[in-house]
């Protein structure tokens, strides 16, 4: 095509090459990071979480194995103080109930309605696991909580009921999406809803909020 | 043909090398005898600029699918990515401190660097649809993508996911050849003065570097039906053929709940759906080989994420996907695209 002089020949070449194998080397790494665990990605385990992360993570498993077979209801109450100092805890409101109201009939939900109590929830379940002798929630742990504290906080705002929040309970119960009509399968036996402590409130933690 | 200024011949389906060979110390050959393998190779990669238009409508894709999201989101921006984020700027820093991701909301959690930030984006995807300066554009489109989504990686999803990793490729492709303002900018001055041989390498090694970047593009698209694939095939309900009835019945993705029990309801177009997803994605990488095969399930592709964009509320995932989809579609049918467009709306004003 075209006559190069020599140096033009030697940037060209280094530089061609240098591509050339990092793209491999960028392939490479996400094919083995989408693969399963295998031994190949486990032997360099380090080094391929050193390039994915942070900028190429990714996660295709959409749907699969299987898709979310239940449906993640996260429910909170607060408890709240009045002015003379009496102490009332209020009902439970259903977060969850409304982010699926938001999303009816809306034909392009917002991020937080569609996403965001949703995936705070499953970052608190993710920080926070409940086998035994699992490990106590570390700094992501601490900062799930702070999160989902705040996600609600912003929903309720300051008061309830005339009355300043003292204090903010959460509860998660997972209802199972029965088996479709002509399944011969036994729906899931209900489970009963997870508790949380009731947490504090003080006004840091509405920082920016409203 | 001396000269290959591939910015120079944009129009036109670049010619591979049959002329003189390059100045090659390992095969010093004659001017007659033919090219070898290598020296084709050489040529094509150095010279020519691969999928120009599938570039182009990868770039025009993305740019609308980050344009509609931050249109859409626009009243929630604060909330989601700003100063009134649940995710506040503390707790990110406390995340980002071991991630290390890259955002430039983390230099200052003022709202005016957050309102110019966000509306820089606005303003880079609408750039980026016009193709106006488009390298750099594709730089200030990728720095707000990557800012916005890493201040609070916590809300984002598939569909983010995308957007994310074709942001970064889209910087490294000559996306702008073709269907640009700059496409047509440099065809007003087509006469454009003979290139030294510094502006014949650069314009080599950008050649290369969008060769390399369309390489990773196709690529990133077949590793995400693969493994969306490969996983579902383990999967106990879509081997048992219900799969597609639990989406259907959850209330984060039922924004149509009538529309949903309708096509759940039947246990024929549950079973062929669940199935003909897993072939789909499973076999899609497998087509490539074949043009006519592969042009078919690319169809059914876009086309069950279009199902996707209303009946599971996702339209801003689906438009991503089905910009990353364009990457394979054929230039031929590009072209006629480009040839029923051309005359009625660019030529005019050219």
């Amino acid at each position: 095509m075209r006559t190069w002089s020599t140096p033009a020949l030697a940037v060209i070449c280094l530089s061609g090459a240098g591509m050339l194998g990092g793209t491999a080397l960028l392939l490479g790494v996400l094919f083995l990071h989408n693969a399963p665990p295998n031994a190949l990605s486990q032997q360099y385990r380090e080094q391929l979480d050193g390039i994915v992360y942070p900028e190429f993570e990714q996660n295709w498993k959409l749907f699969a194995p299987n898709p979310l077979q239940q449906n993640v209801t996260v429910e909170a109450r607060v408890q709240t103080i009045a002015e003379d100092g009496e102490v009332h805890i209020r009902d439970w409101v259903g977060l969850t109930a409304r982010d699926a109201a938001a999303i009816r009939h809306n034909p392009a939900p917002s991020h937080v309605d569609q996403n965001m109590l949703r995936r705070a929830w499953d970052f608190y379940e993710s920080t926070h696991p409940t086998e035994e002798g699992a490990p106590a929630p570390g700094q992501r742990g601490k900062l799930a909580e702070e999160y989902l504290k705040r996600i609600a906080l912003q929903r309720f705002g300051r008061t309830a009921g005339g009355e300043r929040i003292l204090q903010i309970q959460f509860r998660s119960a997972a209802v199972a999406v029965p088996p479709p009509a002509w399944s011969t399968e036994q729906p899931a036996e209900p489970v009963a809803p997870q508790e949380l402590p009731w947490w504090p409130v003080d006004e840091d933690d509405y920082r920016g909020l409203l | 043909m001396s000269e290959t200024r591939t910015t120079a011949a944009a129009s036109e389906t670049a010619g591979t090398a049959e002329t003189a060979a390059p100045a090659d110390e390992r095969a010093p050959a004659a001017a007659a005898v033919p090219p070898t393998r290598f020296e084709r190779f050489f040529d094509a990669f150095t010279g020519t600029v691969f999928g120009r238009h599938q570039a182009a409508v990868v770039r025009i894709g993305f740019g609308l699918a980050w344009l509609g999201f931050l249109l859409r989101e626009w009243p929630h921006r604060r909330v989601l990515y700003g100063d009134r984020s649940p995710w506040s700027a503390e707790l990110s820093d406390g995340l980002l401190s071991a991630t290390h991701a890259f955002t430039v909301l983390s230099w200052s959690d003022g709202r005016l660097w957050f309102e110019t930030l966000y509306h820089l984006g606005i303003a880079a995807a609408v750039l980026m649809v016009l193709g106006w300066r488009t390298r750099a554009t594709a730089v200030l489109f990728a720095v707000t993508v990557l800012s916005l989504q890493n201040r609070n990686v916590l809300v984002g999803d598939g569909g983010d996911n995308v957007v994310h990793l074709m942001a970064m490729y889209l910087v490294l492709v000559r996306s702008g050849l073709v269907w640009s303002l700059d496409a047509r900018r440099r065809a007003r001055r087509a006469a454009a003065a003979p290139a030294g041989e510094v502006r014949a390498v650069a314009d080599a090694l950008a050649t290369m570097l969008h060769n390399c970047g369309m390489v990773i593009i196709a690529a990133q698209v077949v590793l995400i039906y693969s493994t969306a694939g490969w996983y579902k095939v383990q999967g106990s309900r879509w081997q048992d053929g219900t799969a597609l009835h639990y989406p259907l019945h959850l209330d984060y993705f039922t924004p149509w709940p009538e529309l949903s029990a309708l096509l759940g309801s039947s246990l024929l177009i549950t079973f062929v759906l669940s199935y003909g997803t897993v072939v789909l994605q499973v076999a899609f990488p497998f087509t490539l080989v074949n043009r006519r095969l592969k042009n078919v399930l690319l169809a059914l592709m876009i086309a069950e994420h279009s199902a996707i964009a209303v009946v599971l509320g996702l339209p801003f995932f689906s438009l991503a996907m089905i910009a990353a989809d364009l990457v394979f579609l054929p230039t031929g049918f590009l072209l006629r695209l480009g040839a029923v467009r051309l005359p009625a709306g660019w030529r005019r004003s050219t």
